[in-house]
């Protein structure tokens, strides 16, 4: 085991005890080695100070929505006002699409959404029909997932159900119905937003219809932060 | 909603998921503002105070200081917190009656888990430096060196949660990002 080794089983605090006191005694004696160790010990407080700004900033995020619930509403009767118009404008602006090869840049940008709501090693309600939905989701069992995902009783129905059936219908290519759920999610305003606005957006490009795909992605970016860099570059894309 | 929250595992809050995140701050909320009453802040610090204390709580989770919860989530987060308000109460020389002696609380065994870490984070010049050109660095260095020194991911850890194939590639590929971080460093000292 060289120096390094002994600094990557310090920091993943994997050290043995004999290796522990070797780690000592280089400190004292190898002024290399002591330097080396003070360099990545700062470094990790460095990181977790970077960590500790972001999680501050989305905390205080949280906070102002909770402040001013109603400034989400206006930006949503705002989004629809503009869909509307974006819808408009795009109907008369039908040929001027012709260049853009919308599926795909569709499927450059789709990847399903990922669960991130539900463990499904947890053992202690092994038998939920929740469960059940997320293993169908998993396995991209998409018909069986909504099939559950609508048998789960209303009153331990989770805020997330709409946003991963709506996953699931996209899986079954069942845009229609995706659209919906999603835009239900978006006026929830329950989580997931951001990720719905960026579905939302994906769908509008599938229907070619660029405008409303433009008015999702610039709500995206100006309102959230998910998905920013890809969305900034769909953007551009579709201008 | 509280059916999630006693549900809540370890693992669950490392996965990283931002709706989880969201629910426990906003899930614990209200419980903590009632509990600091009794201390006479200002709304404003009491928010600031909850803020800081979930964080710490969330950075100890993430760290694997905590490795199984003996407690529920709001009690780790009123023990942080009070911890937290001492500390702010001792810095601002108040003490809530004068017969309060407030170095008999702020005693880190009166914490919930005396292996939590309540370090704030204030930096050294060097910590300051490192931190302004860690930003800096591709998303990729970034998200690396976050594993091996703010999750204590070892290599075999990062093969199995990333696209890295081999010790030898997550090896070279932290030297890489390690001497363009130096490199940057220096050539704007």
């Amino acid at each position: 085991m060289n120096n390094q080794d002994l600094l990557y089983h310090y920091f993943s605090n994997s050290l043995t005890a004999e290796q522990e006191a070797l780690f000592q005694n280089l400190l004292e004696t190898d002024p290399d080695f002591k330097a080396q160790f003070k360099l990545e010990e700062d470094l990790q407080k460095a990181i977790k100070s970077t960590h500790t700004d972001r999680l501050k900033k989305k905390l205080q995020g949280f906070e102002n929505q909770l402040d001013k619930p109603k400034t989400t509403i206006f930006n949503h009767r705002n989004l629809a006002i503009a869909a509307s118009i974006a819808l408009l404008i795009g109907w008369f602006g039908y040929n001027t699409l012709f260049n853009t090869n919308y599926n795909s840049l569709y499927d450059t940008n789709f990847s399903a959404y990922p669960n991130t709501v539900y463990t499904i090693t947890r053992s202690d309600d092994a038998k939920s029909i929740e469960r059940e939905a997320f293993v169908a989701y998993e396995t991209k069992n998409y018909q069986i997932a909504i099939e559950k995902f609508d048998a789960i009783p209303k009153e331990a129905k989770e805020n997330y159900i709409n946003f991963y059936k709506a996953q699931a219908f996209l899986g079954l290519n069942n845009s229609e119905e995706a659209k919906n759920l999603f835009a239900q999610v978006v006026q929830e305003n329950q989580g997931f937003e951001a990720e719905s606005t960026w579905y939302l957006a994906l769908i509008a490009v599938k229907a070619q219809d660029k405008d409303l795909a433009k008015t999702y992605l610039e709500d995206l970016i100006t309102n959230y932060t998910y998905n920013k860099d890809k969305a900034e570059k769909l953007l551009k894309e579709l201008k | 909603m509280h059916r999630v929250q006693e549900n809540i595992t370890i693992e669950d809050l490392k996965q990283g998921s931002d709706l989880l995140f969201k629910r426990i701050y906003e899930d614990n909320r209200d419980k903590f503002i009632n509990f600091a009453r009794k201390y006479h802040l200002p709304q404003e610090d009491v928010i600031d105070v909850y803020q800081d204390a979930y964080i710490i709580f969330y950075n100890n989770v993430m760290q694997g200081k905590i490795e199984e919860f003996t407690s529920s989530i709001s009690t780790y987060l009123f023990s942080i917190g009070k911890y937290l308000i001492f500390d702010k109460m001792k810095k601002n020389n108040k003490t809530i009656n004068p017969d309060f002696d407030l170095s008999l609380i702020r005693e880190k065994e009166e914490l919930v888990d005396s292996n939590l870490d309540l370090d704030q984070g204030e930096l050294t010049t060097e910590q300051v430096l490192l931190k302004k050109y860690f930003g800096t660095l591709g998303k990729k260095c970034q998200e690396l060196l976050t594993l091996f020194y703010y999750r204590g991911y070892s290599i075999k850890d990062i093969i199995e949660a990333s696209e890295y194939t081999s010790e030898n590639v997550v090896k070279s590929a932290k030297s890489r990002c390690m001497k363009t971080l130096k490199e940057r460093i220096n050539s704007n000292q």
